[in-house]
């Protein structure tokens, strides 16, 4: 039923933007000059050069310097939306003074472009044109499934660099690899220019299959940018809801609670099945129980195996298979009961289970920019403390960068170094880090000793203020 | 004497012009390089995961006529033989009489019958000073005999306690005599011929940044190591920092307690970080800058093991007298073993392993290394990961592990679980064991020598922050 609804869309798009229909290849693995040059008539007015500026964070202090860059823009509906390639936001910056060129050379226009909120489900980042009221564009259509096949040709059109006046221009690879899990993806065989990141991908039989993108986003996989640094295609059913329903400008609002239930797993492996003497039909092993998690309240134990969740059948086997398991979790509604079947030492046990709303990962933990010293610090989330396995009793604000040439910078305090102490105050949260530096700020001693866990270990920085 | 130092300087930047410096250097040269040792250890590796031996080279000088010799701990440590090439070139085995890896030094004990070998003269290294002519002696890059010539940079430089190498207990004689790889456990001599330090780091990436060990700090060392096998040193379970790290007011006396062990005596008699300790069994002790740390650290580790201390801590306003019974210092490293069936080498925990992991005990045994293309690999198991339990059965320590490995091997056991602590998470680790056959293939494969523990013995660099 969506499917149908979004073909519908398309066809309406399609019609809208007036552009015309390209022939198909005449055969899978050669892209004849005149399909070629078809299909860029048709497709190159819909791909746009993106100006912004972006944040580069330095390593050493974790400050940010502002950098004036590019990417390839793809319009994707009339109405002046761009997709572009999820690199376009890093970390919490989003880019800012963008600019949208549409057309080439003499004809080209320039917009203001609106960043939106980024998916958390697809590396891809979308920009709003502020174009005329009522202005349309021209725009891409996506074909409906996006399906590739191991060895097809593709056609891809992007952008060439400033020297070649960012002209519009087209590329052949091949379709080197299709991997299954934790979905399909389809692997580019060769390298990809700069401009092409992000390019429209044509199949051979003349539809849009979809983008060129790198990385896995964060909630596909399972774990951070899987399988990076290689080309891949970002088939459009991937994307097709964002062109359908565009995120909104609100960068920070939540659309959606994302269920959490503090357990790290593990696939039921035929071979541990048969070591536990269970039967051999996979399913989702606890190896740990986040404490004060949903998972603990609910009595789940490390070595319990889930065989049901929420009615859902699990039956991993494979690590990748766990990425199910994962995913269905997410998706949960927050706050409703859920029955969960589980082995214990080989005996089943039902258990109930009220998920909880994600805790607020680093990237969206609250921050606090404290001028006078140099120290921007986050609040220490869940994530941070299970990746730096902090015992439950650190409590404390993580340096997430220093100014350069600061008190802090000179006193040789870094990003990720956890305060503890604040001159003579404990800091547990950022609220006490802010009162703490204002009771210091007021009092303008000589010199003042942080107190900080650097990795496993703590000890003392010296600040030591020149007051004015 | 030491106002002859600058003098000395003089005359060596006329070296060139063949003035007294020149004689002065060649007499020194003279004096010590009979007793000049080329060291050629097989040393034993376990981070691939199964033991391998490679041969490495380095330096090391005689210091007694009956053959005890003495080099780094990094070249002859963890040996399984050590062949020694004297001066007149005879070729000598010695056996590693102990080693102390916190201070990086070794003595080996030639396998001869004579007892007139030349020892070399050891100086006295706190009546150095900056600018005073040294030299270097060793086998650079393996080529034995050879000598550099420079200057002391600085007498007390401090490298610290963090990095893979710490060395909490001297500072160090900083020289821009050319230290190369293979120069590790040489003598620095000064231009009477008197052996002032061993040479045994050099900052990488620098132009002639290197380190020696003072000689005063490593005579008590050779003697220890000489009377015991090793260095026993009292632990107490902090880590101190300098006064400066909290205030530059040079009225404030003592040191800092910056980190407590929670597993440790200090912890148990209630130790905070933050204490400030002014004395200990009622001397006072005082490190105002970094430099300083390596005596205070000592006076901690002189203390008798196992007994009673009182460390006068102030905390606040308040000065109060905290006893706290000291334990012997663990090995610096855990004992490694090979697993060979299983395919992984593994070590016994230490407590900077055990408070780095936060494990609630020093239970369990860290994996030194997982072999490629075995049962270890397969599992899933990495190296850094703490095994706690077997089938479900607490280990203590490798000895357990040991005994437990045999045990299922012997039962031929087709699957064994590990449970495994990886940073904050807790993994399951199956072993999917295939009894008789042979894991691994011993005679495949070359030899890949890590880095650190390779050819170059003193490639460590010191934390650049320093």
């Amino acid at each position: 039923m969506r499917t149908n609804s979004l073909v519908a869309l398309w066809i309406v798009t399609g019609l809208a933007a007036g552009l015309a229909a390209a022939p198909a290849a005449e055969e899978a693995g050669a892209f004849s000059p005149a399909f070629i040059a078809a299909q860029q008539k048709a497709i190159a007015p819909a791909i746009c050069l993106l100006n912004f500026t972006a944040e580069v964070e330095s390593q050493r202090t974790g400050e940010t310097q502002k950098r004036s860059t590019r990417a390839l823009g793809l319009i994707v509906s009339p109405d002046g939306l761009v997709m572009t390639h999820g690199h376009m936001q890093s970390d919490k910056s989003d880019p800012s003074n963008i600019r949208v060129v549409v057309g080439e050379g003499e004809e080209d226009k320039e917009y203001d472009g609106v960043f939106l909120k980024k998916p958390d489900d697809i590396n891809v980042c979308f920009v709003r044109i502020q174009g005329e009221e009522g202005e349309r564009f021209p725009c891409v259509t996506f074909a409906s499934d996006g399906n590739l096949g191991l060895g097809e040709q593709v056609l891809l059109f992007g952008i060439m660099g400033e020297t070649l006046d960012f002209a519009r221009g087209a590329l052949t690879r091949m379709i080197s690899a299709v991997i299954e899990k934790p979905r399909t993806t389809y692997c580019i065989d060769e390298a990809i220019p700069f401009g092409y990141v992000g390019a429209p991908v044509i199949d051979s039989r003349g539809r849009i299959a979809g983008v060129v993108g790198y990385d896995l986003a964060p909630t596909e996989g399972g774990e951070l940018y899987v399988r990076s640094g290689h080309p891949l295609v970002y088939q459009a059913p991937l994307f097709a809801k964002y062109i359908q329903n565009p995120p909104t400008e609100d960068t920070l609002e939540a659309d959606q609670p994302i269920a959490w239930i503090g357990v790290f797993s593990q696939p039921l492996t035929d071979d541990l099945a048969e070591y536990w003497g269970l039967p051999k039909k996979g399913g989702v092993v606890i190896s740990t129980v986040v404490e004060g998690s949903p998972a603990e309240a609910a009595g789940i134990q490390r070595g319990d195996v889930i065989t049901s969740f929420d009615g859902m059948p699990m039956r991993a086997k494979k690590n990748s298979e766990i990425v199910g398991f994962t995913k269905l979790v997410r998706e949960t509604d927050v706050g409703r009961e859920i029955p969960v079947k589980i082995l214990r030492s080989g005996q089943p046990v039902d258990i109930s289970i009220v998920l909880t709303e994600r805790p607020v990962s680093a990237k969206d933990a609250e921050e606090f920019v404290e001028e006078t010293f140099g120290l921007t610090v986050r609040a220490l989330t869940t994530d941070v403390r299970i990746l730096l396995n902090l015992p439950d009793e650190t409590q404390g604000v993580i340096v997430r960068r220093v100014k350069s040439g600061s008190w802090a910078h000179l006193a040789g305090m870094r990003p990720g170094v956890i305060v503890l102490r604040f001159g003579e105050y404990p800091v547990t949260s950022i609220g006490e880090f802010e009162a703490a530096v204002n009771k210091v700020k007021e009092a303008r001693p000589a010199e003042v000793p942080v107190f900080c866990r650097v990795g496993a270990r703590t000890g003392f920085f010296r600040l030591q203020p020149r007051w004015e | 004497m030491k106002w002859l130092a600058p003098l000395a300087l003089a005359a060596a930047g006329c070296a060139t012009m063949g003035g007294p410096g020149e004689h002065a250097v060649i007499r020194a040269k003279n004096k010590v390089i009979p007793s000049l040792v080329h060291i050629r250890p097989v040393k034993e590796s376990f981070a691939s995961g199964q033991k391998q031996e490679y041969v490495v080279e380095g330096s090391g000088f005689i210091i007694s006529p009956d053959g005890y010799v003495v080099t780094n701990e990094h070249v002859a440590g963890d040996s399984t033989q050590v062949r020694c090439v004297l001066f007149n070139r005879d070729e000598i085995d010695a056996e590693v009489v102990g080693t102390d890896p916190y201070t990086d030094i070794a003595v080996l004990k030639l396998k001869v019958d004579e007892a007139n070998l030349p020892a070399a003269e050891l100086g006295n290294s706190a009546h150095i000073e900056p600018g005073q002519t040294v030299l270097a002696l060793g086998s650079p890059h393996g080529l034995s005999r050879s000598i550099s010539k420079g200057i002391v940079s600085v007498t007390d430089r401090y490298l610290g306690e963090e990095g893979p190498r710490p060395a909490p207990y001297n500072t160090w004689i900083q020289t821009d005599a050319a230290i190369n790889p293979g120069n590790s456990g040489g003598p620095l001599v000064n231009l009477k011929g008197e052996v002032i330090g061993i040479n045994t780091r050099k900052l990488s990436g620098a132009d002639n940044v290197g380190f020696a060990i003072p000689v005063n700090a490593a005579r008590e060392v050779i003697g220890a190591i000489i009377e015991h096998g090793h260095v026993p040193r009292s632990w107490i379970g902090v880590r101190l920092q300098e006064m400066t790290s909290k205030t530059d007011d040079p009225s404030q006396r003592g040191v800092v307690v910056a980190d407590v062990d929670p597993l440790g005596p200090a912890a148990a008699a209630g130790f905070a970080p933050g204490d400030v300790i002014v004395a200990v069994n009622g001397e006072p002790v005082h490190a105002r800058f970094e430099e300083d740390l390596p005596l205070v650290l000592k006076r901690v580790a002189d203390l008798p093991i196992g007994s009673p201390a009182t460390f006068s801590v102030r905390r606040g306003e308040e000065t109060q007298d905290i006893a706290v019974v000291t334990m012997e210092e663990s090995d610096y490293k855990g004992e490694e073993v090979e697993f060979a069936e299983w395919g992984f080498t593994a070590a016994d925990l230490t407590p900077a392993i055990v408070q780095a992991a936060r494990l609630p005990s020093s239970r369990g045994i860290v994996i030194a290394g997982v072999e490629v293309g075995t049962v270890a690999a397969e599992s899933g198991l990495r190296q850094g990961d703490i095994v706690l339990s077997v089938d479900g059965e607490e280990i203590a320590n490798l000895a357990e592990f040991q005994e437990r490995y045999d045990a299922i091997n012997d039962a031929g056991k087709r699957l064994v679980l590990l449970d495994v602590k990886r940073g904050a998470l807790t993994r399951f680790e199956l072993l999917k064991l295939e009894p008789g056959a042979e894991n691994g293939d011993e005679a495949a494969g070359e030899v890949i020598l890590d880095e650190e523990d390779g050819e170059e013995p003193n490639g460590e660099e010191p934390n650049e922050d320093e």
